[in-house]
């Protein structure tokens, strides 16, 4: 089985799902066995402002372990988290990400913050 | 931390064709969006919500009433659920979301290329370029894979007759042939036609042809930052 373990920057309590990436989707947003699909699918939510449709940032994660076994980022992926606030090395878009390896153990942070639009960060 | 959310009623529906329908929504609470935006409407199915993304077709017009336009897909309960709302209907949204967005208009010359629904996005960014007095050359390619589905036909002439420098063109075409035929429209148009590679381009549609138009521009020498697009 695989592990996604899933931590919160603000401070809510962390997530671990164990899942059979065989198994997906999970859910029907976001690329099936994505980050998004598997959490959607597990009942822990995970923003997706455009519906997992890769037009939005608001499902960015941080991948902490096993960046490297996720699947490939795609050149709409890459031009969307150009523009994602906190911003890392290893950041993903939730509904790209896909976990294919059965035995992946993978950790992720939500960030505190995942707006991706003036008029709301001018409120916040 | 959930995101603030915008209660609106519909107060007119419009219908463009049989498949394809606009809703116009009064907000309880002013909104303010760039060109370009979108919605996330919650649509409640059955004992769950779904998120669903609708770009706002109209100007800002004091955010106290916008726009949204939609067309039937296949088992899409999502938009089934909209074309079932009545005038006096509430719904619920957060938002406005999206980098693909127009603010200001560059002072280059402007490429823009929609397909079907797409062009809702596209609309208030001509609107706003227009508006604000913009004399950067403007060129929508408008495509459809059937004459009823090419929106807004009469203000988009309108606004040819009205401003020198905004032009369109359409295209019908089957929709398996109909982003080669955008495609071969974007290289002649922007590619082959000069050397210029100043320009900046909106493309908005569904589909993977979004991306190859987005391909074959920056493949051309158009910095990849010039070339914005929403693929849905």
């Amino acid at each position: 089985m695989a592990k996604l373990r899933i931590q919160y920057e603000n401070g809510d309590p962390e997530r671990v799902i164990e899942f059979d990436p065989k198994k997906a989707p999970f859910h029907h947003d976001g690329k099936p066995g994505s980050i998004l699909d598997i959490m959607l699918g597990h009942k822990v939510h995970l923003e997706h402002a455009c519906g997992g449709n890769c037009a939005c940032t608001t499902c960015h994660v941080i991948v902490k372990q096993g960046f490297n076994k996720l699947g490939e980022t795609s050149e709409q992926e890459e031009d969307l988290l150009d523009r994602a606030p906190g911003l890392t090395p290893t950041s993903r878009l939730g509904c790209q990400a896909v976990i294919t390896d059965p035995d992946a153990e993978i950790i992720v942070t939500v960030p505190r913050y995942t707006i991706n639009q003036a008029s709301e960060s001018a409120e916040e | 931390m959930s995101r603030p959310t915008t209660i609106a009623h519909v107060t007119r529906i419009h219908d463009h064709c049989e498949d394809t329908r606009s809703l116009f929504l009064a907000l309880e609470k002013p909104l303010k969006f760039a060109p370009g935006h979108f919605i996330s409407i919650a649509i409640p199915l059955g004992d769950e919500t779904r998120t669903r993304p609708y770009s706002i077709a109209s100007s800002l017009d004091g955010g106290r009433a916008i726009e949204i336009c939609f067309n039937r897909v296949p088992n899409g309960r999502g938009v089934q659920w909209l074309f079932d709302r009545s005038v006096g209907d509430a719904l619920e949204f957060t938002g406005p979301f999206g980098t693909f967005m127009m603010e200001r208009a560059p002072e280059v010359e402007i490429g823009l290329i929609a397909e079907g629904t797409g062009v809702a996005a596209i609309r208030p960014m001509i609107r706003r370029a227009l508006e604000s007095g913009s004399q950067a050359r403007m060129h929508l390619d408008y495509a459809a894979d059937r004459n009823e589905h090419i929106l807004y036909r009469e203000e988009l002439e309108e606004w040819t007759r009205r401003a020198s420098n905004f032009t369109f063109e359409t295209l019908i075409a089957p929709q398996e042939v109909l982003y080669d035929r955008l495609s071969a429209i974007a290289a002649r148009r922007w590619i082959d036609a000069d050397a210029d590679r100043t320009r900046q381009f909106w493309i908005c549609g569904v589909g993977a042809g979004v991306s190859r138009i987005r391909d074959l521009l920056r493949g051309a020498g158009y910095e990849r930052r010039a070339v914005h697009y929403e693929q849905w």
